[in-house]
């Protein structure tokens, strides 16, 4: 979805009605899913609309925040955060084949958003997320991408079979529509894009809202997966946090300053919604190793 | 087959308008995912039960998964289910 008209939401609205009138399920389930499942007129779907979008008062860091609350963490959280909160060996399996491909489109993505602005904050922010996702700092502070691959290792599967398994469809999509947004769009809506997902990690989000976690923190503490794991964990569990906030903050600055904040909303629900795909797919994989 | 009297055979929203004749009655469907997931849902009952047709899916829940009882000559078969993406059925557990 997207705004051709800034602010316009009659105009949203009629394209919505014409789509959903021809069937589109892109369309009709985002209706379904966020505004309501009952047809309306034009009229009717615009105020909806204009509500959905609206701030309400506070800042666009609490909007993306609530919405990103009510899709993964509301009365119906996410399967794979579901499964994730005691994990089977499986699950952490499913997690590391399908994840090395996101966090690979990851370190692109981040590179074309520096590689589009001209401002420094912005292209510091990015080299440091690089560095943590990524690049990490000699042996004592491997990146995020290293842990995950450990994290594999731990659970037998060699790092040379996850890099000759394929991306599922979901991945695959997910990943060839962030990589166009981030090449494509504003890097104001790329960074919401990118970095608004770092919150299904953020832990500050059960005091916002959120029914769970991304996992349940007891199992750092206790045996049931191994070092390693706790190790890939633990780290998102720290770093996503600060990800995940600065990078709002500086999306609502910029955004602000550019005056494109309805298509950085706009762009955001895409992401979350190729996020939600892409998850599925972690689990999706996870069942070619409950056998194994 | 009883389905819902208003709205999309699985979902219940009003939107669209997508057709399709499934197990000889013509149901109205939101989008053509849901129609897939429909036409998924009633072969694999079937499949488990061994039943010919169905009289009825009753079913609670939404798109992270549905829980559901199937209704035949007064025989009820309970399940869950959730769909992927596509339509195709990505988890199936029969309960008690």
């Amino acid at each position: 979805m997207g705004f051709q008209k800034h602010d316009d939401f009659d105009d949203l609205a009629g394209h919505f009605v014409a789509e959903a009138g021809r069937s589109d399920a892109g369309h009709v389930m985002w209706l379904n899913r966020n505004i309501t499942k009952n047809k309306s007129d034009r009229k009717t779907l615009a105020k909806l609309l204009a509500g959905f979008f609206d701030l309400g008062g506070y800042s666009l860091e609490s909007w993306v925040k609530r919405r990103f609350i009510e899709k993964f963490y509301g009365k119906s959280p996410h399967p794979f955060v579901l499964a994730l909160q005691h994990p089977s060996r499986a699950t952490l399996l499913g997690y590391v084949v399908e994840h090395q491909h996101f966090l690979r489109q990851w370190v692109r993505s981040c590179s074309y958003i520096m590689a589009r602005t001209d401002e420094m904050d912005v292209v510091l922010y990015e080299l440091d997320n690089i560095n943590t996702e990524y690049g990490g700092v000699g042996t004592g502070q491997p990146s995020h991408y290293e842990l995950l691959l450990s994290m594999g290792e731990s659970l037998g599967l060699d790092r040379k079979e996850v890099f000759r398994m394929a991306p599922l469809a979901d991945t695959r999509e997910a990943i060839r529509v962030w990589d166009s947004i981030c090449r494509d769009d504003h890097w104001v809506e790329a960074m919401a894009a990118m970095h608004g997902l770092e919150l299904i990690a953020n832990r500050k989000l059960k005091g916002e809202g959120a029914s769970i976690g991304y996992f349940d923190p007891v199992i750092l503490k206790n045996e049931e997966i191994s070092e390693e794991a706790k190790a890939f964990l633990r780290e998102g569990y720290e770093a996503d946090v600060g990800h995940s906030e600065q990078a709002l903050s500086l999306v609502e600055k910029y955004s602000r300053l550019y005056g494109n904040m309805d298509d950085v909303q706009a762009t955001f629900l895409r992401s979350i919604d190729y996020f939600d795909r892409y998850l599925m797919a972690r689990l999706e994989r996870s069942r070619q190793f409950e056998s194994s | 087959m009883k389905v819902a009297e208003k709205g999309c055979a699985i979902c219940q929203a009003t939107w669209g308008d997508y057709w399709e004749e499934i197990e000889g009655q013509r149901m109205f469907f939101c989008c053509d995912i849901c129609a897939i997931e429909f036409k998924n849902m009633v072969n694999e009952v079937k499949k488990r039960t061994g039943w010919k047709t169905l009289d009825e899916i009753k079913m609670t829940g939404n798109y992270r998964g549905r829980e559901c009882m199937a209704l035949y000559g007064g025989r009820r078969y309970n399940f869950s289910i959730r769909f992927d993406s596509k339509g195709g059925i990505d988890a199936f557990s029969e309960h008690a």
